[in-house]
């Protein structure tokens, strides 16, 4: 992918205003990290492959740089989904985002604002596949007994330490207290162990049904190596193929849990 | 001096368990080098850091510190002991054996911890010296260095090019454990390698003091951007030690839990009135740095971080606590803009 | 049904699930109360839990009664079309569909959650319903006291 494009433009962004910040990513040492560029002249350190794999919308959350507003954020596909998610649920306007449009299929995009970005992705990425080792992997569970499956979460879910990384990492987790933080009553348990663990990994994964867009930062945060896309394909593969609804395609859109249709199926139902 | 093979690592840890200790190692887990209670069959490896830190097996993720049972409006308290099997932390490295330092008197400051007190009293800490070292390490910047001693029981020393351990013992947990070992161990002579050579990365003297001036400065919303505020620094970090006491009950019982905790968290500071002395990242970080090069040298005479770099491999955002000392560093050779 | 009744149904030492309802106020549990106004039996192992509305039922919910030691949850409300705050129960199926899959594929299978209709007329359908469930949760015997759903003994 053509990166000094994308160096131009972030400075051109810098240099007229257009954007206060550029949050991208830095070289450090072989490592990706996240850059904040408030200077055209920094422009030159922006670097971007598939090794980024941070999901940089995940920063609007922070107050501390809502005087940076507008922000330019180099965003791949899934998190350009992310921003226009974002904007479906009010959480960012307009005027405040840009997107520096950038793919792991080594084309640039260029200065996208929303409406561009969401025009960008009906066109070009409008199916985006669920991973295919994933969607492997979920087939294999699927088959296994139940027991087999209590067997396999118990032993994932056991290394979870409660850090809270896979939350800080997901654009989607902005509530100023979570669920997990809620103790009256406790709904979750806070203990690093059994139920509550289970308890954590899959209500994050159930109030993010319909606003996941699989960009994988929370499974790549994880210190511990939990599978956690593992559910968020299981839920987004549902939200497609039971309500027909693609996430982070549509700024109007309704939330896909806040909304029902008529034809949703029940066959389930007795 | 007892030597052992170095491809044999498994062989001592298996003597140790015969002998009743709870062998902790780092054994390889699907690929990721990660400190856990070693098993027949598993493979031990001392070719990286570990993701974890000695701090779990002394301060866990989760522990009970009290328990009730309750009938109705009744509660009957239940003895609560400590879970402190004999352990040998065996092979760890010098940076977590030199962080028990401080463990030891945070968690025995201003009160005993004995849930702590317990474990380490029961526990034999055998670190092994570092012929190797990646980018994030920075022992050396923080008085500490890949063959270091504190904290120690034994030492594992790397020998004639790698191909022998030599087992020293420093402590007498150290020679009970070296007598345990029994025959898994030889006797023999052998020259242990040098240690591997980590550059000093920034003058830690220089920070502690520019800590000491500069509570309001720019650099703390500066170097706090990346930072998403979860627990996972804290959690890995073998010194960093502070904890949430919850507690969960049922109908019929209750328990008091200690969680590790972490200042990274958005709610750490907040109190129940709604106010957050810490609203934002930068002054939690600030926190972050002061606490360790500041707050805990100025009381205790140590430091708060023994250079380890786990913070740094395991944040998901690019944080990194050695980045941020070497730009504190460079701050204080900056020539002064006004009077401080 | 009286407690004799209820006695009678069992056989020593046989296992009795524990199930769990969380029905809405004015369809199930209105359906249940006509039930045991008709005097139809229905098995005893059942505890109803009720709520305004389905729409009401967080996913937590579901999840705490399997924390807690149920063997089996059944979800039952108004009939779509139905419902006294006129769309509580289609906020609810589409949450359904999408819990009963993650799960599913986590552990927690259809052998153990149970979603319904029943609306304040259907006193059999509530009865067979609750037979019915109750007869397959003793064939697939107590929830694994292993299931990371499940709370430990605190050790």
């Amino acid at each position: 992918m053509d990166v000094d494009r994308l160096r131009q433009d972030a400075a051109a962004l810098l240099a007229d205003g257009r954007a206060r910040m550029v949050i991208g990513f830095r070289d450090r040492a072989g490592d990706r990290v996240p850059a904040f560029i408030t200077d055209a002249e920094q422009a030159g350190e922006l670097v971007y492959d598939e090794a980024c794999r941070q999901n940089l919308a995940a920063y609007l959350k922070k107050a501390e740089l809502a005087r940076f507003r507008p922000v330019a954020i180099v965003a791949r596909p899934a998190v350009m989904r992310s921003l226009v998610l974002l904007a479906a649920e009010a959480q960012v306007a307009d005027a405040d985002v840009l997107v520096l449009g950038v793919s792991d299929d080594d084309e640039y995009h260029g200065i996208l604002d929303l409406a561009a970005t969401a025009a960008l992705l009906n066109e070009k990425y409008a199916e985006m596949p669920h991973d295919p080792d994933l969607v492997k992997r979920i087939e294999e569970i699927s088959a296994m007994t139940p027991e087999e499956r209590s067997t396999f979460w118990t032993e994932q879910f056991a290394r979870c330490t409660r850090c809270y990384a896979c939350r800080a990492a997901c654009p989607m987790c902005y509530c100023t207290q979570c669920i997990v933080e809620k103790n009256v009553p406790q709904w979750i348990s806070t203990a690093a162990a059994g139920h509550g663990n289970y308890a954590w990994n899959i209500i994050r994964a159930f109030h993010l049904a319909g606003r996941c867009t699989e960009c994988g930062a929370c499974e790549a945060a994880c210190p511990q190596g939990i599978p956690l896309m593992l559910l968020n394909v299981v839920l987004a593969r549902d939200v497609e193929e039971e309500f027909g609804i693609k996430v982070g395609y549509d700024a109007e859109a309704e939330p896909v849990i806040g909304s029902w249709s008529p034809d949703d199926g029940e066959d389930f139902i007795r | 001096m007892k030597l052992i093979d170095a491809d044999k690592l498994t062989d001592l840890a298996a003597a140790l368990a015969r002998a009743g200790y709870r062998v902790v190692a780092p054994i390889d887990d699907s690929g990721v080098v990660r400190l856990k209670e070693w098993a027949e069959g598993a493979a031990i490896r001392t070719d990286a850091v570990p993701v974890n830190s000695a701090k779990d097996f002394l301060f866990p993720p989760s522990e009970i510190i009290g328990r009730w049972d309750l009938d109705g409006d009744d509660f009957t308290p239940r003895d609560v002991q400590p879970d402190a099997p004999k352990t040998v932390l065996l092979a760890v490295r010098p940076c977590d054996a030199a962080a028990l330092t401080l463990l030891d008197t945070v968690f025995n400051w201003d009160y005993k911890d004995e849930f702590y007190n317990a474990r380490r009293q029961a526990a034999t800490v055998v670190p092994m010296v570092c012929t190797a070292a990646d980018e994030q390490c920075f022992c050396t910047s923080v008085g500490g260095a890949p063959d270091a001693t504190a904290g120690a029981d034994a030492m594992l020393r790397p020998a004639d090019g790698g191909t022998t351990l030599i087992l020293e013992p420093l402590t007498d947990k150290g020679n009970v454990l070296l007598d345990a070992a029994g025959p898994a161990l030889a006797e023999g002579d052998a020259v242990a390698d040098p240690p591997v050579e980590i550059p000093r990365r920034f003058d830690v003297e220089a920070v502690t003091e520019w800590l000491s001036r500069n509570f309001e400065s720019d650099l703390w919303p500066a170097i706090s951007l990346a930072c998403l505020g979860c627990g996972a620094c804290a959690y890995a970090c073998p010194t960093c030690h502070c904890f949430d006491i919850q507690d969960e009950a049922t109908r019929r019982e209750s328990v008091r839990l200690k969680n590790w905790d972490s200042c990274g968290f958005g709610l750490f500071t907040l109190h129940a009135g709604g106010h957050n002395p810490r609203p934002d990242q930068a002054a939690r970080w600030r926190n972050r740095v002061m606490h360790k090069f500041s707050y805990i040298p100025e009381r205790f005479k140590l430091l708060g971080c023994t250079g380890c770099g786990r913070c740094a491999r395991v944040c998901g955002a690019g944080m990194s606590m050695s980045e941020v000392c070497r730009l504190i560093a460079d701050e204080t050779k900056k020539a002064p803009t006004h009077e401080s | 049904m009286t407690q004799a009744e209820a006695k009678s149904t069992e056989s020593a030492g046989a296992f009795e699930p524990r199930i769990v309802a969380f029905v809405c106020n004015w369809c199930t549990y209105a359906g249940a109360d006509l039930t045991g106004t008709s005097r139809l039996q229905y098995a005893a192992n059942v505890r109803i839990i009720k709520l305004p509305c389905t729409g009401r039922i967080d996913p937590l919910f579901i999840l705490k009664a399997f924390e807690g030691g149920a063997d089996a949850v059944l979800v039952s409300g108004c009939h779509p079309g139905d419902c006294h705050y006129t769309s509580g129960n289609y906020h609810a199926r589409r949450r359904w569909m999408l819990l009963r899959n993650l799960l599913d594929f986590t552990g927690i299978d259809s052998r153990r959650l149970f979603f319904s209709w029943v609306s304040a007329a259907e006193g059999q359908k509530f009865a067979d319903l609750i037979n019915d469930i109750t007869g397959k949760v003793r064939e697939a015997g107590p929830f694994d006291p292993t299931n990371p759903a499940r709370r430990q003994p605190w050790t």
